[in-house]
């Protein structure tokens, strides 16, 4: 297949629009750090962390063009994570 | 041999499938990462959750030109390495192969300036032991976690660079066409690095800003 003009800008739109919103996320993050939240600066800023991972998984990764059983491994480690995070805090805050 | 046959590999009858499958692969391989990484946040929550102050006065020590300028250039890189695997399904090779050397420039930038990041820690003396000098006590327990976490990041990165460069000979030398599952696996694992210092970020270099 003979690489033309006309293929590049389909193959760059949709990456370029997902890298512009994951950047401007980052700002957000970056910016939104040096105003005084108090505990709400690590939430917000995980919560910006979050959208940032599901944007680039669903856009960049193609989760959204994956089938259901890809889609359910991928979200596997999510899910054996969260066991971590409530078993190990349920320890420690318990105490 | 044409290069769809080349491309093919038993037991799968397309392509479509074929990448599916090694996407699938990655994915199992990429949980069991999602875990071991899951245990050094898990263990930096944990600290955090009973040294809110020491983590603050500790992590407005880290380099943030630094930080952003990485999570900048790591996020570029995911941007190129998506428009090689489309170029590489789409059999345009030279692009593939450019968005590829782009991709392991832009890993290799990340490395430089996290060399430079780490030179002005280490003149700081900001490593847990005899001569650090943060107070209270409990800030070495950020900084051990900085560099293991950083550090660890840094190697699965270095592995990625690797990987690509190895890829982008290969298919350069034609010894194994674009067009097959290869980038399928090389992309996804180079996302998920990227995922990574996106929530590295924010707990290393945003703590402690306000």
């Amino acid at each position: 297949m003979s690489e033309t003009s006309r293929d590049r800008p389909g193959l760059w739109r949709g990456p370029l629009l997902a890298w512009f919103v994951l950047l401007l996320l980052a700002g957000v993050n970056l910016g939104s750090a040096y105003i005084p939240f108090g505990a709400g600066n690590v939430t917000l800023n995980l919560v910006v962390a979050a959208i940032m991972a599901i944007v680039l998984a669903t856009f960049l990764m193609d989760l959204k063009s994956a089938n259901m059983l890809v889609r359910v491994v991928a979200v596997t480690g999510v899910f054996w994570m969260i066991f971590m995070f409530s078993l190990t805090f349920s320890d420690y805050l318990s105490r | 041999m044409s290069d769809l046959s080349r491309a093919l590999q038993a037991p799968w009858p397309d392509l479509r499938l074929q990448r599916e499958a090694v996407g699938l692969g990655m994915w199992f391989f990429l949980a069991s990462e999602v875990l071991f990484f899951a245990a050094l946040f898990c263990s930096y929550a944990v600290y955090r959750s009973f040294n809110e102050e020491a983590f603050r006065i500790a992590a407005s020590h880290t380099k943030i030109v630094y930080g952003s300028i990485n999570t900048a250039l790591l996020l570029t890189s995911s941007l190129t390495m998506t428009v090689a695997l489309r170029a590489a399904a789409a059999q345009l090779k030279r692009m593939t192969l450019f968005c590829l050397g782009a991709t392991a420039a832009l890993g290799a930038a990340f490395l430089v300036t996290k060399g430079l990041e780490y030179r002005a820690d280490i003149e700081e003396h900001l490593i847990p032991g005899p001569n650090f000098p943060l107070k209270p006590a409990a800030t070495a327990m950020f900084w051990g976690l900085y560099w293991i976490m950083t550090g660890i990041h840094a190697i699965h990165l270095t592995a990625g660079i690797g990987v690509v460069i190895v890829v982008l000979t290969l298919f350069w030398r034609e010894t194994i066409p674009v067009q097959g599952s290869t980038m399928e696996g090389v992309a996804i694992y180079w996302h998920f690095v990227d995922t990574v210092w996106i929530f590295l970020f924010p707990l290393i270099y945003l703590a402690g800003r306000s």
